[in-house]
């Protein structure tokens, strides 16, 4: 089976500055793949790099086989992108910006409208169709740029932070769509500071630091390799366990296992 | 490569997005008719009107006839507005007012100026004392070439009354055929003509400053990214941007000058082909204007601020708000150099100067050369800059 997505050490430089160092990784049909990674990790570098806006200094990115650099159409056709920013049109109403970005995608005439209206109501957004984005509340507005990169049927779904700044019941609808997706054949990548969102959602997980993939796999695996103390215990200060009342998620434990607890500025 | 059906798709967004924002919209095509409007009806003398005369104060020290000859014909010169006073009262008008010329005769011109008196060796001539503002230095040069030929007739006349010729009236010895060319008619008479041009062309530049400061907001937000990730050419990205700052040009164009047209008489009287041939560049113009402000922008506001000096400085010196003629030479030799002249030349030629469509085309050519060098290099700085504004610095 083909893998949807393919990256072969993979090198992302601004400058003298390299984001992204190295990076290997496979995202399969059907996967939720997670990256985690503190500010300046080179998350977001590496997104920028499948989505084509930046070209790598090294190293391959395939999506359903195909190359940015050969065939750079057929290869964005495969992708949906939801950027963290709210990319919506806030002057054309929710069915406008769905139509428009259908239409970017190839989607034209009745195909359009018959998928405007499935995406609308995938996202439970019909009853406001015709309304501007800005009289929506934040979770719908997450909702509409969920919506916005899945008129294609994406077979590659990226999406940076998707879930900044919602409630729990927007959080959870766009989840339940997630995971609509994943069940149709998509791969879905995502970006996210909330582990316990990542240890909810995501088959496996990859975590990043200094531009670097530290480690990657199942939640079980990670935990497995990685969170050496035992449930009751926490790190206080570079490696010193002491008892902790709580038994914090296991992915965070790992996390701050490979990443440190050190403050990030960028 | 462009692909044209998303091009119209991407600029057919682009108008959506501008006609959302009804008061936007009318105060685009409403802010350049108010301009022109306000331009024109302060500029505005009908051709024979008093406007066109010079206005002279005349002050006359000398009782003498001749004296009395000359401040008569000045009185009644048609080419002069002439009124006469004491040289108190001159003064303080030239001073008080931003125009005019003050004729001064002291006392005892007339007899010094006789031409009899004047043959004979060693006599100095009178001095006409000629004041005027320092805006009517050409004011001034017209009196005083009025003054000269009212002053030389009657002079002539007291010359040949002692040979029997005192009522032979020495006139000018020749007939002037006066016609402006391009033909169109003085340019006071056609202030509206004028101000609807100069003021179309500098909101274009406005509206193509505008349509840039909106590009440069959507590359800093994730709309570019979406925009960037969806199989589009960087081609058809721009060339959608560019259409639709190009047709709402286009729309621009036609609703001030129809309203031009039915308020206040401005029509084509060169080529239609050649107003049409304009139109096009200048739209091209103002969308290459849009790209070239989101290539070199920076940010918003400095953004703003380079390109309201540039748009004001070419509005001037390509002759937009004022003729160009009444520019410095070095500034009008400077001024073949910008697209502005190009375009006030050929939209002015089309628009009163009775402008043929060849001569039409040979400005919007130049225009049109502009604008593809301006696209070009804003082509260029967008394909540099492109990646560095893709990425977000979340991570």
């Amino acid at each position: 089976m083909l893998p949807v997505l393919s990256i072969e050490s993979l090198r992302l430089c601004y400058g003298e500055h390299c984001a992204v160092d190295h990076l290997s990784l496979e995202v399969w049909p059907r996967e939720v793949f997670g990256l985690l990674g503190p500010n300046g990790s080179g998350k977001s570098s590496t997104l920028s790099a499948i989505v084509g806006a930046h070209a790598p200094a090294a190293g391959h990115i395939r999506v359903m086989g195909h190359s940015e650099t050969d065939e750079p159409l057929l290869y964005r056709q495969q992708i949906g992108l939801v950027p963290q920013d709210l990319a919506l049109y806030e002057e054309l109403t929710a069915r406008q910006n769905l139509s428009f970005f259908g239409k970017l995608y190839g989607l034209f005439g009745r195909p359009l409208q018959q998928r405007v209206e499935e995406v609308l109501d995938f996202i439970q957004l019909t009853d406001w169709a015709e309304r501007l984005p800005r009289t929506f509340s934040g979770g719908m507005k997450r909702r509409l740029n969920l919506g916005c990169a899945l008129l294609h049927r994406p077979r590659l779904l990226l999406l940076d932070e998707p879930t900044v700044g919602i409630d729990i019941q927007s959080r959870e609808a766009i989840f339940t769509a997630l995971r609509e997706l994943r069940a149709s054949g998509s791969a879905l990548v995502f970006t996210t500071h909330h582990l316990e969102e990542a240890e909810q959602l995501c088959d496996r997980v990859g975590i990043m630091d200094g531009g670097r993939l530290l480690a990657s796999g199942t939640v079980d695996e990670l935990s497995r390799d990685y969170d050496t103390l035992a449930p009751g215990w926490r790190l206080d200060g570079p490696h010193e366990p002491v008892p902790s009342p709580m038994k914090g998620p296991r992915l965070e434990r790992v996390f701050l296992e490979l990443t440190g607890r050190s403050l990030r500025e960028s | 490569m462009i692909q044209p059906r998303l091009v119209w798709e991407l600029a057919r967004k682009d108008l959506a997005v501008f006609a959302s924002d009804r008061r936007g919209m009318l105060l685009c095509f409403a802010v350049p008719i108010l301009l022109a409007s306000a331009f024109g009806a302060i500029f505005y003398q009908p051709a024979e009107g008093p406007g066109l005369r010079p206005r002279v104060h005349l002050v006359v020290e000398d009782d003498s006839p001749l004296a009395r000859r000359i401040e008569k014909q000045l009185l009644e010169s048609p080419h002069l507005q002439v009124s006469s006073c004491l040289r108190e009262t001159a003064r303080r008008r030239l001073a008080s007012e931003s125009s005019g010329v003050v004729i001064l005769l002291p006392s005892g011109f007339g007899k010094a100026m006789r031409l009899d008196t004047a043959s004979r060796n060693g006599h100095t001539p009178p001095t006409l004392e000629l004041l005027h503002h320092p805006s009517s230095v050409i004011e001034a040069r017209c009196a005083e070439g009025i003054f000269t030929e009212i002053a030389l007739r009657e002079a002539a006349h007291d010359l040949l009354a002692p040979l029997g010729l005192g009522a032979a009236r020495l006139e000018r010895p020749f007939q002037v055929h006066l016609e402006s060319l391009p033909s169109g008619g003085a340019l006071a008479s056609h202030a509206f003509s004028h101000s609807f041009c100069g003021m179309t062309l500098q909101y274009l530049l406005f509206w193509g400053m505008d349509s840039g400061l909106m590009l440069l907001r959507e590359r800093r937000s994730g709309l570019w990214r979406r925009l960037r990730a969806a199989p589009l050419t960087r081609g058809t990205l721009l060339a959608g941007k560019a259409l639709a700052t190009a047709l709402i040009a286009l729309a621009q164009i036609v609703v001030t000058f129809s309203f031009g047209a039915v308020f206040f008489g401005v029509t084509i009287n060169g080529s239609w082909l050649g107003f049409v041939l304009i139109a096009l560049a200048a739209a091209l113009l103002a969308s290459a204007t849009g790209l070239l402000v989101a290539a070199l922008g920076g940010n918003e506001t400095r953004a703003r601020s380079i390109s309201i000096l540039v748009i004001l400085s070419l509005s001037l010196l390509g002759g937009l708000w004022l003729p160009a003629f009444l520019l410095p030479s070095w500034a009008r030799t400077l001024s073949l150099a910008l697209p502005t002249t190009w375009a006030a030349r050929g939209l002015e030629g089309v628009v009163w100067q009775g402008m043929e469509w060849t001569q039409a085309a040979h400005c919007a050519g130049m225009l049109a050369l502009f604008g593809l060098g301006f696209l070009v290099f804003a082509w260029w700085r967008l394909v540099r800059a492109d990646s560095p504004h893709l990425v977000s610095q979340g991570g």
